[in-house]
């Protein structure tokens, strides 16, 4: 870089500081982090997300900066365990490399490093145990049944290599008792309580697929199976337990919209989360133009204040013949309602307020 | 459109204002009194953009248009009001209460209004 280039970077550097400084709002903290990155200080960008991240926990730029900074890091940390593995390879370093590479998603990279592994240290099941859990995340994220054999192939080999090792066992009793060869699963998993008797995660998996079907032993046809279905026969534990708290916040969400709805000149409530919405009032279906009036105005609201560098709008008020729009925004959840004549627009934001805060904190449970 | 000039400049002594200016419809400052910082064109065109989406959106889905807007935002407040071609902005801090300027910013309407008219 040019020396005089340089030090218009560090003047623009110095400005940018002083007004994070000034003026602390996310997109100063992200402008500061950005120009960090593209200078290749990823820790110092890692550090200004963070602290942006402490006064304005709910910026989604900033976590994106975080998580940019983040990937730079653990860049040039893969670069620096490629150069050490060159010098002096060790398995430990060999794993760190391949975590590191599949938190980047880097699958190829990761064959790489696991081929190179086996071939240096031929007795240890670690790299099985990697290759087979990138496998067994491509496999639950796309069904493919070539993956799930591979998944499965590879855990397999890991559980023959070093049958005391818990991890690789467990992945592979959680595949095959999702696909339905339940009875394939018991074993490992009886394997695992052997290991460790006082595990309760192994016992509550053994209570669980006890009451699953098995549908056969030949794994390939289950997988295929699964592949066409679209869909895995079995829920995992997780799946399986009930989850009443976002049945509870959606019902919360439903009780403050009731409620809202209820108070004098309120005609039309809505709760919008994505393309989600739930409605109240006088609202037919999901095609209601107060939805769009809504979603377009707290997006151009959003707009205008970010790029003014005021922050986030969180409260907005249309007034026209047709009465009054209140909307309020919280993260990604927004609240809103139509208003006619002797409304009290005080009490309906603070009500529509109270209820994408209670809806976010839920969302984020 | 110096009677313009006078009322928002007036409207800027009021409490917790940071700056006023009158946007016509398609973006353009009439007039402007804004504190250091804020540029006039940034404002008329991103409030240009926050009215045309909203007025469109209302109209597509026959509400009319609106004549007022407030907006709260983490660090700051706005409120637009549409008038005849334009729309009046004025910028406010976030400690400010618009409840207690709104008597400035409705005589600053009128006398804008009754400006455009004479002119």
């Amino acid at each position: 870089m040019h020396l005089i280039q340089r030090m218009k970077i560090w003047k623009e550097l110095r400005r940018l500081e002083h007004r994070a400084k000034e003026q602390p709002s996310p997109s100063t903290f992200v402008d500061l982090g950005q120009v960090y990155i593209n200078l290749g200080l990823h820790n110092k960008a890692e550090r200004m997300a963070e602290d942006g991240l402490a006064l304005f926990p709910k910026s989604i730029e900033l976590r994106q900066l975080l998580d940019c900074a983040r990937r730079g890091l653990r860049n040039r940390r893969a670069v620096e365990l490629r150069a050490k593995l060159a010098r002096s390879p060790s398995p430990k370093l060999f794993r760190e490399l391949a975590l590191i590479q599949m938190d980047l998603g880097d699958s190829n990279a990761l064959r790489a490093t696991c081929q190179q592994w086996s071939m240096r240290f031929p007795d240890d099941a670690g790299c099985w145990l990697m290759l087979g859990q990138a496998r067994l995340t491509n496999f639950y994220r796309d069904l493919a049944a070539r993956e799930g054999q591979e998944a499965v192939q590879c855990l397999e080999r890991a559980v023959v290599m070093d049958p005391t090792e818990a991890q690789s066992r467990r992945l592979l009793s959680e595949v095959l008792y999702r696909v339905g060869a339940v009875c394939e699963a018991q074993k490992h998993l009886q394997v695992l309580r052997e290991i460790d008797p006082a595990d309760q995660e192994v016992e509550q998996l053994l209570g669980h697929i006890a009451t699953l079907t098995d549908t056969g032993t030949d794994l390939n046809v289950l997988l295929d199976e699964v592949e066409s279905h679209g869909s895995l026969r079995n829920a995992s534990l997780q799946a399986a337990l009930p989850v009443p708290s976002a049945e509870r916040s959606i019902a919360e969400v439903r009780a403050a919209l009731a409620r809202v709805s209820k108070l004098t000149g309120v005609q039309k409530v809505a709760f919008i989360r994505g393309s989600k919405a739930i409605v109240k009032g006088q609202i037919k279906n999901g095609r209601d133009p107060f939805l769009r009036i809504v979603r377009v105005t707290a997006k151009a609201a959003h707009r205008f204040a970010r790029r003014l560098d005021i922050g986030s709008a969180s409260k907005t008020v249309v007034e026209g013949s047709f009465g009054r729009i209140c909307i309020c925004v919280f993260g990604e959840a927004l609240a809103a309602a139509l208003c006619g004549d002797g409304c009290d627009v005080d009490q309906v934001l603070s009500e529509l307020q109270e209820l994408v805060a209670g809806a976010l904190h839920a969302v984020e449970e | 459109m110096s009677k313009i000039h006078d009322a928002i400049a007036e409207l800027r002594h009021a409490p917790g204002v940071k700056g006023a200016a009158v946007v016509t419809n398609d973006g353009l400052v009439a007039a402007s009194s804004l504190a250091a910082g804020l540029d006039s064109d940034v404002i008329s065109g991103l409030s240009s953009y926050l009215m045309m989406t909203t007025n469109r959106s209302l109209t597509e889905g026959s509400y009319g248009t609106c004549s007022k807007v407030l907006l709260n935002a983490t660090h700051g407040k706005a409120v637009f009001v549409q008038l005849d071609e334009s729309y009046l902005v004025v910028l406010f801090d976030q400690f400010a209460e618009i409840a207690q300027a709104d008597r400035e910013v409705d005589e600053t309407v009128a006398r804008i209004r009754r400006a455009s008219k004479f002119s």
